[in-house]
């Protein structure tokens, strides 16, 4: 046979046979890999997404929180909010204790203030609110600590206190039309009983800066915050 | 040889994806390059419905660079016959390369077209093939014209060499000495155009008889736990379509762009009742991440909510100004740069986009992510409550919607 015809058969017969054992080797591999679940290259975890969580969520915490979340009915169906008694009960640590717990919310928080022996919001008041409200990105809850100064009666002042954290609420629930609001928000007012506050607060972001603020003022407040943290 | 180089690379790329995972990929035209991570044209070409055929009945297809592994091959072969044959070479043997070898070119052009005007980038890998095409074509023909000028000359008898025996018959010779050259038969080119199509054709039946079954493979990643929307946060995209899917997005995501351009090319996004969630892969918003991965997709998601009526518009010109806008996000003026190109193409969005409403949709957006604990990572496509798996998201995105959506491919 003609020699050129050899060996132009010979290197297509080879050329397609090494096609053919490349095509099925390749194959082979792709399916080894598919049904043992091997992977050809690392590849980085992709993270799933979730409520936020950041470096304030201590054990301790959220701890506190959680058994504030759970009593305080944001979790559950049948109560809504916390009052002093529970408070103290329920977070188990010193007045102290507790207001450093919020430290970490210096930032991502504020202090709303209101008028000697009133609940209403003054339009500064409310501004804030919205302001911190729409900075929710992915907090799950957002926290009313309502406190009162030591003005009047134990009774007035938890009712008082009682009122400026529905005050806060009520305002948000107006500007916003959350339907669950009620899964989201945790109020606590403190009366005067609890974890009052001292006038190192008059520097966080208060609702009415540049004007006059003392240990009475800064107790006059809700401080409300987002709290990023999965509880 | 080239060619073949080229198409086998091609083709290992391609079937290294049968296992469905996501693999790097070549895209050079240096024979040997590394491959490369990164989102390229050649991924691009991979992934888009010419790459393959019948990417309906088997997973990913069979891809086209396989017919021409086999035609470069069969080639090669042929172009070392008439090598080594020289003058013996039958005359149709220059003509049959000479038409045969325009039909690679012809593909290369054709894909060439598609790649310009569908795909709207040149893959290096698929260039090399178009060369090597283009370069068959013109040696084929070269060597076809150069044979045909050669004057066939005029047989005549010569005496037999001298000591041959006796009654050795006159041999016949051209003008020049030499024995005349054979015309060859038309059975030949037959033959010659049957060897060409099995070299093409042998390859790609062995690749259909070996590619695994993905029956059971493909059965979607998860489904929606709640795709409940209150505030109606989400947009509704109604291309005319019946089949309701959530699809996930970020403006900025060079994949979901990539994801858009299939479902356009397929003809699939028109089959579509979309609901849009947006999922920008920013930390200016996204508290899922730490940092920005696509710089600016906060804004412009804010953008196509605030387009709501023409937000597949806005985020179709997001896709196509990509680079541009994630470029002018990395620059000195950051977002201001890219709330200043939204603002030349879409004037008057503004105040929507700094409204405290809109970040509250948004925020509504990636809580959906939240809620359904999915992965922090875009495209991702829900057919009903079925999210498709991302493996299936590419080459074999026809095979899963065949088999999660018949109505689909129909």
């Amino acid at each position: 046979m003609n020699p050129a015809v050899l060996a132009g058969g010979a290197v297509g017969a080879l050329l397609l046979g090494a096609s053919v054992f490349g095509v099925r080797s390749e194959v082979s591999q792709a399916k080894e890999r598919l049904e043992k679940g091997l992977t050809l290259e690392e590849k980085p975890k992709v993270a799933t997404a979730d409520d936020a969580e950041v470096g304030y969520c201590t054990p301790k915490f959220k701890e506190v929180l959680a058994r504030v979340l759970h009593a305080c009915g944001l979790v559950g169906e049948n109560r809504r909010g916390c009052a002093p008694q529970d408070i103290q009960r329920l977070a188990n640590i010193s007045d102290d204790e507790f207001n450093q717990l919020f430290t970490p919310l210096k930032e991502r928080g504020g202090v709303i203030m209101f008028d000697d022996g009133s609940e209403k919001l003054d339009e500064d008041a409310q501004k804030l609110i919205e302001k911190l409200w729409v900075e929710r990105k992915g907090a799950r809850y957002f926290f009313i600590v309502a406190r009162a100064s030591k003005t009047g009666t134990r009774q007035f002042n938890q009712a008082l206190s009682h009122k400026r954290a529905n005050s806060v609420k009520f305002h948000v629930d107006e500007k916003f039309k959350e339907k669950e609001l009620d899964k989201m928000v945790g109020t606590m007012w403190l009366g005067y009983d609890y974890a009052q506050l001292g006038e190192e607060y008059c520097k966080w972001n208060i609702s009415r800066g540049g004007k006059p603020c003392d240990a009475q003022a800064i107790n006059r407040t809700a401080f409300v915050s987002w709290v990023d943290c999965r509880l | 040889m080239l060619g073949l180089y080229f198409a086998a690379t091609s083709t290992a790329d391609y079937v290294k994806h049968l296992d469905r995972q996501v693999h790097d990929v070549h895209c050079s035209f240096v024979p040997g390059a590394p491959v490369e991570e990164a989102e390229n044209a050649c991924r691009a070409a991979l992934y888009s419905p010419y790459s393959a055929v019948f990417r309906e009945q088997i997973w990913g297809g069979i891809p086209i660079s396989l017919f021409a592994v086999g035609a470069f091959s069969f080639f090669i072969a042929f172009s070392l016959y008439l090598l080594m044959a020289g003058d013996q070479a039958p005359r149709r043997a220059h003509r049959f390369l000479g038409m045969a070898g325009l039909t690679p070119l012809a593909v290369s052009i054709l894909m060439a077209v598609i790649s310009a005007t569908k795909l709207g980038a040149f893959c290096k890998t698929c260039t090399g093939i178009y060369v090597a095409s283009g370069l068959l074509a013109l040696g084929g023909v070269a060597g076809w014209v150069i044979d045909s000028r050669i004057p066939a000359g005029m047989p005549r008898q010569a005496p037999p060499p001298p000591g041959s025996p006796p009654g050795t018959p006159n041999t016949v010779v051209m003008d020049d000495g030499r024995p005349p050259r054979p015309l060859g038969t038309t059975t030949q080119m037959a033959v010659w155009l049957l060897a060409l199509g099995l070299f093409a054709l042998i390859p790609a039946g062995v690749y259909y008889q070996s590619v695994p079954s993905f029956a059971k493979q493909v059965t979607g990643c998860g489904k929606i736990v709640s795709a409940e929307d209150p505030k109606k946060s989400f947009l509704h995209i109604n291309t005319g379509g019946r089949e309701p899917v959530h699809m996930v997005v970020d403006p900025l995501c060079p994949t979901c762009k990539a994801f858009h351009q299939r479902l356009v090319s397929d003809g699939l996004l028109k089959k579509l009742d979309i609901t849009l969630v947006l999922f920008p892969l920013d930390s200016e918003c996204n508290w899922n991440l730490t940092t920005p991965l696509h710089p600016g997709a906060c804004a412009v998601a804010k953008a196509v909510l605030c387009e709501e009526q023409r937000a597949l518009q806005v985020l179709e010109w997001a896709y196509e100004e990509q680079d541009n806008l994630i470029a002018a996000a990395k620059g000195r003026d950051g977002n201001k740069a890219v709330l200043a190109a939204i603002g030349r193409r879409w004037q008057g969005l503004d105040a929507c986009i700094n409204d405290n409403k809109t970040t509250l949709r948004l925020d509504d957006h990636i809580r959906f992510a939240t809620t359904n604990k999915l992965p922090v990572s875009t495209p991702q496509l829900f057919l009903g409550d079925t999210r498709l798996c991302d493996e299936d998201i590419d080459i074999g995105l026809p095979y899963a919607l065949s088999k999660l959506a018949p109505s689909l491919v129909k």
